[in-house]
């Protein structure tokens, strides 16, 4: 099914479904999505906004908003299936196996306690230590993600620090137990041009030491080709290609892929990180809304390949050297010719 | 406001006129339309009431402290006076000071706040010193003060109730004032040279009135309350009958007579609850956000 | 904690200049009142003798001009002079230094049940924003604001006179029987039950409405999702990371309503017969006794700014943001 085969995973997402309960019964938000992180590897999940990257994000935490519920497929970790887990047994591997960072740093600290005490509280937490050990873990930490003057930095409360040794501190909590999986949701977009360069390397670097695997949501397809190993790509609420990331951002197999990369021209020649990241461009037409998701392919209202067949829902189908796509297109020598 | 969205796919549908749509929500808010048909009832009450039930409320009418009964339904207090005649006419008394304190307080509020918000720089800060003066006196106390020094006439109290209580009302305005100023819409008004008196009023004015309207109507529940207040200690208009008087000219006789004292102040008690539930009718049904949040 | 008393300085002599401004304000009233400003001073059941209004005017300097009378009037004022109270043959600054212990801590005693009970049922209808805590919250919160305190006060004294005789209802102390050392703290801490739960209700209905808020507030805010993502407990989640933000709006407005709390203590001591400022008031309105009701709203706003300045402290401790600044 999952075109990967670089074992071991890490976490491999199984045909996850997660519906919103409405008043005309559930409706379908995330289906039949499917992809794999390799352990000590980073994939990065891409797609539009509103394409569920992050309810993706969200459903793996098991912190779904309410009114969402994560009701079909299984999500791996290192072979436990998190989707069947009591919430106990959730909140144990919260913070500890699994941790997640933020798109907002400015708001995602609390700012009535310090930096030091919200990063000591996961190891008390999760590692039993007292509060001085704790301490000199939160320092070690601080010192780990490269904030200068980590000592005095341990005592400041969020709102005294940058945007950018905000999300750095983020970063310190979330890997402050080693976790064997890192979830970053667009963890650079509220940042600075040059400050989301140096967060992307200290990702890698402390990815190198930890070995922990990523799972990284961008709108930054120059970091994406820059430190992604694999890629997925989401359309309205599925995956519709997943891969190497070198490849498929080098040769899309989904037309919805190619309109991504279109959008972001000098990626397509292959200059990856010079310059400034461009903005997304839009992909001409909307993403469909909840609930106004049509029966066969997502993607086929602004394909400019529909045809009939695509009245039925493509699955996501083995497209050669570790890749998968769901697209009838896929394979059809009309796509070259378009393109 | 329709025209320019071209550039969207479907144009929305034409939606309906603010006021109209802000009626509609209110017309469907259960609280707010409880709030509105018990204070119609309690002012058709007050009005038609003493004619109707005709019972001088200052006549003995029945033996001192008579409990509830055929007589006198709601009994009679320590002079055998007609509770529920005094209930119907002391309606009056309140529900007029409440109004029409809550119109000066909002007066002055509006005007404060506005000219704070809009003006900025020194008169705002001339003018926030002075707000702030008025915050730091316990606003019921200084009306007794006032009451006691000028006299306990319904006029001075009336008065004397909104000179105390518009400082709630003069900071929300400034705070619309100064949102509202940023618009660019204001802003325009602004570049176009439109004389100060003109954009105050005509132009910024509609777009802060709505949070205003609904401390209007709540400023006129805490009207009522301080009318109570000062005329059960004795301040009120000795020549006029009010929910407050009966209350604290009856509290001796608690004991002897429960219902002299209970049903008064039951009376503020429903006709300021009233006030609040329709102030929160019309919140909701200004504030769409609030709406969702529930 | 230094940190935390800096930049009050402002806000001291701002309270000075506030409380300056009530003193100049009390001499206007005395001018501006129908009637010779003598005869204000003395009111009606103190002074009708020639005698006594000749000594106000020798002592206030009321034949001298209107500017020296006000300097005269502010220079006593700042040396604790708050005039004299010919009803009671007492200055009136040790007249309401005598009461004023009382109707603080009926205040004390109200505010901390007010505040304490009223911000864990908002918390508790935050988190089941349909549950029985939430329907209660409204309901506490839209009856406490519309049920005047001097009603719910005779209520309460209805119920607990005749029903349920579990509290004395009136006064401070059991004048019966004299009691000295924990005896007479106990006696005073049961009298002080009825009234302090009645002023304590009007106010509990705006705390728990307004930490219903904030908490509602501040479990959207991304840092709780950030605590959730560490794995924490629900209850630390709730306890520790919301409350200690939804804690700051209630400061703010227990700061805001400190003077209506007094105005509310003033009723509720008539009530209740509770010895302190309030009764003063009530005293001195009936005994038309004007140096003493006046003194009393100069001793209130002193009260209210110095319970602001109690909560801005309290604000700069529990919100780091402003304690930076």
């Amino acid at each position: 099914m999952s075109g990967t085969t670089i074992p071991p995973l890490a976490l491999s997402v199984e045909h996850l479904g997660v519906t919103l309960a409405g008043r005309d019964g559930p409706l379908p938000v995330l289906e039949d999505v499917s992809f794999g992180v390799p352990a000590g590897r980073t994939l990065a999940l891409i797609g539009e906004s509103g394409c569920g990257k992050s309810m993706a994000a969200l459903a793996l935490m098991g912190l779904l908003p309410e009114g969402l519920r994560c009701d079909t497929g299984a999500i791996r970790l290192l072979g436990e299936d998190l989707a069947v887990a009591p919430p106990a047994r959730l909140r144990a591997l919260r913070g500890s196996t699994l941790s997640m960072i933020f798109q907002e740093p400015m708001t995602a600290l609390n700012p009535v306690f310090t930096v030091g005490e919200q990063i000591a509280e996961t190891l008390r937490l999760h590692q039993g230590l007292d509060a001085a050990a704790a301490r000199a873990g939160a320092l070690e930490m601080l010192r780990k993600v490269e904030i200068p003057a980590a000592a005095q930095r341990l005592d400041a409360y969020p709102h005294q620090l940058s945007g950018g040794m905000r999300q750095r501190v983020m970063i310190a909590i979330a890997l402050a137990c080693r976790p064997r999986l890192l979830i970053a949701d667009e963890p650079t977009t509220a940042l600075d041009v040059t400050v989301q360069a140096q967060i992307f390397d200290l990702l890698k670097t402390l990815q190198r030491e930890t070995g922990t695997a990523i799972l990284l949501i961008s709108h930054d397809l120059h970091a994406v080709a820059d430190i992604a190993d694999e890629v997925a790509v989401l359309y309205a609420g599925t995956c519709v290609e997943t891969g190497p990331a070198s490849r498929v951002l080098a040769a899309p197999e989904h037309p919805y892929t190619r309109a991504l990369l279109a959008c972001s021209p000098r990626l397509r020649l292959g200059a990856a990180a010079a310059g400034p990241a461009p903005d997304l461009l839009e992909v001409p037409g909307m993403v469909p809304p909840l609930g106004q998701r049509g029966p066969g392919c997502r993607f086929a209202p602004r394909c400019e390949l529909a045809g009939a067949d695509c009245n039925h829902p493509p699955p996501l189908r083995p497209a050669g050297a570790g890749r998968a796509a769901a697209c009838w297109r896929v394979g059809d020598t009309t796509l070259e010719a378009v393109a | 406001m329709g025209g320019n969205r071209s550039t969207l796919p479907a144009a929305p549908a034409k939606p309906a006129s603010p006021a109209r749509e802000m009626l509609r929500h209110f017309l469907r808010h259960p609280a707010g339309m409880a709030g509105f048909l018990i204070l119609l009832a309690v002012a058709l009450a007050s009005l038609a009431g003493p004619g109707l039930y005709g019972v001088d409320p200052a006549d003995m009418a029945a033996a001192p402290f008579e409990p509830p009964g055929p007589e006198v339904p709601l009994g009679a207090d320590y002079l055998g006076r007609d509770v529920l005649a005094g209930l119907l006419i002391g309606g009056r008394a309140s529900l007029s000071v409440g109004l029409a304190a809550a119109l000066i307080s909002v007066l002055i509020g509006v005007a404060v706040g506005a000219l704070a918000g809009w003006f900025g720089g020194w008169v705002d800060r001339v003018l926030m010193k002075v707000t702030e003066f008025f915050q730091v006196l316990p606003s019921l106390l200084f009306a007794m003060v006032l009451v006691t020094l000028f006299g306990a006439s319904l006029g001075i109290i009336t008065f004397a109730i909104g000179v105390v209580s518009w400082p709630g009302v003069a900071r929300l305005t400034r705070a619309e004032y100064l949102r509202v100023r940023g618009l660019d819409y204001v802003r325009a008004a602004v570049a176009g040279g439109g004389r100060p008196h003109y954009l105050i009023l005509r132009v910024v004015l509609p777009n802060a009135l709505p949070p205003i309207i609904v401390a209007a109507a709540l400023a006129i529940g805490v009207a009522i309350l301080f009318e109570g207040g000062l005329s059960f200690l004795g301040l009120g208009d000795p020549n006029v009958i009010s929910w407050g008087m009966m209350l604290g000219q009856n509290r001796t006789y608690l004991l002897d007579a429960w219902w002299a004292v209970t049903f008064p102040g039951a009376a503020i008690f429903f006709t300021v609850l009233a006030v609040s539930l329709l102030g929160e009718g019309l919140n909701d049904a200004i504030n769409p956000r609030l709406r969702k949040r529930g | 904690m230094s940190g935390a008393l800096l930049g009050m300085g402002g806000r001291v002599v701002n309270a000075v200049l506030l409380l300056l401004a009530v003193v100049i304000m009390n001499f206007c009233l005395i001018h501006l009142a129908p009637g010779d400003p003598a005869q204000v001073i003395a009111g009606e059941m103190g002074g009708a003798s020639p005698e006594v209004l000749a000594t106000i005017r020798a002592q206030y300097g009321l034949d001298q001009p209107f500017g020296t009378q006000l300097a005269h009037y502010v220079s006593r004022a700042a040396t604790g002079d708050l005039g004299y109270s010919f009803y009671f043959n007492q200055p009136v600054s040790s007249l309401i230094l005598e009461r004023l212990p009382a109707t603080v801590l009926l205040m004390a005693a109200a505010l901390t049940f007010a505040a304490i009970v009223g911000t864990l049922l908002g918390v508790l209808a935050a988190y089941r924003p349909r549950g029985l805590g939430s329907l209660l919250v409204t309901i506490v919160s839209l009856a406490g604001h519309a049920a005047p305190v001097f009603w719910s006060g005779l209520l309460l004294l209805l119920l607990f006179a005749s029903v349920l005789p579990l509290f004395p209802i009136a006064g401070m102390t059991d004048v019966t029987r004299p009691l000295s050392g924990i005896d007479y703290v106990l006696d005073v801490a049961h009298h002080l039950v009825l009234p302090a739960f009645t002023l304590g209700l009007v106010y509990l209905a705006q705390y728990s409405r307004q930490s219903r808020t904030s908490m509602i507030d501040v479990l959207g805010a991304d840092y709780i999702r950030t605590a959730r993502a560490k794995g924490l407990p629900e209850r630390r989640v709730v306890l520790k990371h919301a409350l200690r933000n939804a804690l700051i709006p209630v400061v703010t407005l227990i700061g805001l309503q400190f003077a209506q709390l007094l105005a509310g203590a003033v009723l509720v001591e008539t009530v209740f017969g509770w010895p302190g400022m309030g009764r003063l008031v009530l005293e001195s309105i009936l005994r038309r006794d004007h140096p003493t009701l006046l003194g009393v709203l100069v001793v209130s706003a002193l009260l209210v700014m110095v319970a602001n300045l109690l909560t801005d402290l309290a604000y700069r401790l529990v919100d780091p943001r402003i304690r930076g600044h």
